[in-house]
């Protein structure tokens, strides 16, 4: 059983002059495609002869009007790209730019070496330093001015024994 | 198989993309012809369809980068051309027809019907009332004759989509000529 053409053999058959035997032979017995068959190959001949008359422009004039258009915008885009590159190398920008630098590296070194101390703290993989005196008093330790004392020569202990021995008189003589 | 124009113009436009600027004419004169009557017959009217062939090149120059090897220059081309001028008759909201698809009482001749010129005049001015895609690609295929491959790979759509598209645009021009009065619908 043979049905009626599809679109897509309709256009196959307008189109090649070598349709399978078995179209033609349904569009011999088939009134409804025939007529289809007909009316579109009318049609397919009308649009092939429709539009040879296509005036033509001025082939010169349309090229240079597309090159210009894209120089143009070329020109916009190097124009954009200027604007840009102006705007930091403007002096404000420049000097905002190196105050910035200026604050922001050390801070940086600085909250680096912070975190740094804290991790290696934490980590405890560090090994003990011996304390600086700063360090200890900042630390609340039991070490006093009396055990920097012990460790003066004999001579600065002397001197150091005069010193404190003259102020002392200096203070009862006012009271 | 790559042909030996597709070669020649995958070469001009490395050139062009290098910075030679003679390989810009040499792309145009192999191209503005067709592209400019391609869009001719989407607005029937030279400066229209100057202004619509020069935005096409002007759009394909300044993305050239982005073009993949994969399919001719001609056709991608013609890709940007089609959508182009689909796009410029829907946004200037011509109205296109919708017929019936019943062909079963098409008996009149047609070809008796357009005998003389006034009357082909008024068929190119039917075609005009296709759907923008329709008369497309019935355009690419009947008077630009590139083959139902090339146009699906312009259009993005199968063999056989693009073969029932010509035919409906067929059925539709053949209803048009029996009823040009036909009441007219947006697309």
């Amino acid at each position: 059983m043979f049905g009626h053409l599809k679109s897509e053999d309709f256009v196959n058959l307008i189109e090649s002059s070598e349709a399978p035997a078995k179209w033609r032979r349904h569009i011999d017995s088939c009134h409804r495609c025939r007529a289809t068959w007909e009316t579109l190959s009318a049609v397919h001949v009308e649009i092939t002869s429709v539009g040879e008359d296509i005036p033509e422009p001025d082939w010169a004039a349309f090229r240079s009007s597309v090159r210009d258009k894209l120089f143009a915008r070329s020109v916009q885009r190097e124009a954009s790209m200027r604007r840009w590159t102006g705007w930091l190398m403007r002096p404000s920008a420049v000097s905002t730019l190196s105050l910035m630098l200026a604050v922001g590296i050390p801070t940086g070194a600085f909250l680096w070496h912070l975190q740094k101390d804290h991790n290696t703290l934490s980590i405890g993989l560090e090994t003990p330093k011996p304390a600086s005196p700063a360090e200890l008093l900042e630390a609340g330790t039991d070490k006093t001015v009396f055990d920097d004392l012990m460790e003066l020569s004999e001579r600065e202990q002397e001197q150091l024994h005069r010193l404190l021995q003259s102020a002392q008189k200096g203070s009862s003589h006012l009271q | 198989m790559v042909s030996a124009n597709q070669d020649a113009d995958a070469q001009l436009v490395d050139r062009y993309l290098a910075g030679d600027a003679t390989a810009f004419d040499e792309i145009m004169i192999r191209h503005q012809r067709r592209i400019y009557r391609l869009c001719y017959r989407f607005v029937n009217n030279r400066e229209d369809a100057k202004d619509l062939a020069q935005d096409v090149f002007y759009k394909a120059f300044a993305h050239l980068e982005n073009f993949r090897r994969e399919s001719s220059l001609k056709t991608w081309l013609y890709q940007i051309a089609m959508n182009h001028c689909v796009n410029h008759v829907k946004k200037h909201s011509q109205h296109f027809v919708e017929v019936s698809e019943n062909t079963a009482s098409a008996t009149a001749s047609v070809q008796s019907q357009l005998e003389d010129r006034e009357e082909r005049e008024q068929f190119r001015h039917l075609l005009q009332r296709l759907p923008p895609k329709q008369k497309a690609i019935l355009e690419l295929r009947i008077n630009e004759q590139l083959s139902y491959e090339e146009i699906a790979k312009i259009s993005g759509r199968s063999i056989s989509t693009i073969k029932a598209s010509v035919f409906f645009a067929l059925e539709k021009l053949r209803e048009l000529v029996k009823h040009p009065s036909k009441r007219a619908e947006k697309a």
